[in-house]
């Protein structure tokens, strides 16, 4: 196997062109060097990208524009994201430990594909679209079309994900993200929920955006369960009916982590809380 | 575009050249290529942070870091916490005199994730050392002495 290391976007896209198929793409390497390791990848040659530093940082242009090479740890500590993205900030601050947070990249999380990828659902209800740069042009699409399966996206063999824009919370928005794991630290999802929630002044919700994952091959948007949420007064009975539609929506396997029918059963639960989380969060801003 | 062969970085304040192949791991360099044999590996795949060494002051499994990532970094690790006259790091002789070290396996990568948060805040509480260590696993389980081994080289937390 062989080890290239680009100075340049230009030289990335060069190579992904010319030899795209046999080439995996190496930023912080925490899924990449893993997978090689196991032989769960056996690519002819690496090309390592964490050079490109205008792939790396975050601003606020109406969009929250991510570099794909921000880490996990920019991600959970930067002032811009905490503030308007904040369920992306905890979902990011949940990934493993501080040593992978640290090198970790969210454009990594992404095309990596894992159904638990935890900066997914956050990404999702934000409304995000990704930009996938090749030698014959820019490319923009959702989030939501980018992630296709289990460990598949929509990235061509010669393109590369260079920009992730986010739409920030906007006042009168609230968002969290829960995840489920058998204790706080080190640990993948056995499910992970994210919800955007918009309420009127009689706190029936105006807007609902949901996604999930570890419940599914993708992390995913649940319509089906939004448009239940969407007019409602979130009481309890009509919360309740919305989780149930996301158990519908979801297609949970057994694995290591938690049985299929244990994700089936917390799920509910878990939009419940999420939920919870926003209205108490929106009620805190309205006193302040 | 380079086609990488060799990585150059600073190891502990020396400016070392060695060979590192596409699978090379961070970790595999400092043992192997290096002898600096105090970084252990636990899981060798990024969940235990027994191979914890510092790139820029910032805490990493070197286990699962390409070799490469490190190129013109500083890295640090355990062997260059104790000063040039080997006295110890204060974090250090808070471990041996608050007997935070049982097996002694995972002291090297603790003490790496800590020396990180104290140069982050001199004066971490509890509840932020715990936070720091989430990614430390020590299966002798001697968590709390090691917390309050900080603790007692921190100042407690600026408040007790």
């Amino acid at each position: 196997m062989e080890l290239h290391s680009a100075d340049s976007l230009e030289e990335a896209l060069d190579r992904l062109q010319e030899t795209g198929g046999e080439t995996q793409v190496l930023a912080g390497g925490t899924d990449v060097m893993i997978q090689n390791m196991r032989h769960e990848i056996s690519p002819s040659a690496l090309l390592y990208i964490g050079r490109l530093d205008d792939l790396r940082g975050i601003a606020h242009n109406g969009t929250v524009d991510i570099g794909p090479l921000s880490t996990h740890r920019m991600l959970a500590t930067d002032h811009i994201v905490r503030r308007v993205l904040p369920a992306l900030a905890e979902a990011a601050g949940s990934v493993g430990g501080w040593q992978t947070q640290e090198v970790g990249t969210v454009g990594g999380n992404l095309c990596n594909a894992s159904p638990a990828a935890d900066t997914a659902p956050p990404l999702l209800v934000a409304g995000t679209r990704v930009r996938l740069s090749s030698q014959s042009g820019v490319r923009e699409l959702p989030l939501d079309e980018f992630l296709l399966d289990r460990r598949r996206t929509a990235r061509r063999a010669d393109e590369l994900l260079t920009g992730i824009a986010a739409e920030p919370c906007a006042p009168g928005t609230a968002e969290a993200y829960l995840k489920l794991g058998r204790r706080s630290a080190m640990e993948v999802a056995i499910a992970g929920v994210a919800v955007r929630l918009t309420l009127d002044e009689n706190d029936t919700a105006v807007e609902a955006r949901v996604a999930a994952c570890s419940v599914a091959p993708r992390p995913f948007r649940a319509r089906a369960t939004e448009a239940l949420l969407q007019g409602s007064p979130l009481d309890p009975d009509s919360v309740a009916e919305a989780g149930l539609m996301l158990v519908r929506e979801a297609s949970p396997i057994d694995d290591g982590r938690a049985s299929a029918a244990y994700r089936r059963r917390v799920l509910p639960d878990l939009l419940a809380r999420t939920i919870e989380v926003c209205r108490s969060r929106l009620a805190d801003r309205r006193e302040e | 575009m380079s086609l990488v062969t060799e990585v150059t970085f600073s190891a502990n304040g020396r400016e070392v050249t060695v060979p590192a192949s596409a699978e090379a791991t961070l970790l595999q360099v400092l043992r192997l290529e290096l002898g600096l044999t105090g970084t252990k590996e636990g899981c060798a795949e990024g969940e235990c942070g027994a191979c914890t060494v510092l790139v820029d002051g910032k805490p990493v499994n070197s286990c699962i870091m390409p070799a490469l990532a490190a190129a013109g970094t500083d890295v640090r690790t355990v062997e260059g916490l104790a000063g040039p006259d080997g006295l110890l790091s204060p974090l250090q002789q808070a471990f041996v005199d608050g007997f935070a070290i049982q097996c002694g396996f995972c002291t090297p990568g603790f003490l790496m994730t800590l020396t990180a948060l104290v140069e982050e805040d001199p004066h971490p509480d509890p509840a932020q050392i715990k936070q720091a260590l989430s990614g430390n696993l020590c299966r002798c389980t001697g968590y709390t002495t090691i917390v309050d081994a900080v603790l007692a080289a921190t100042g407690n937390g600026g408040r007790s």
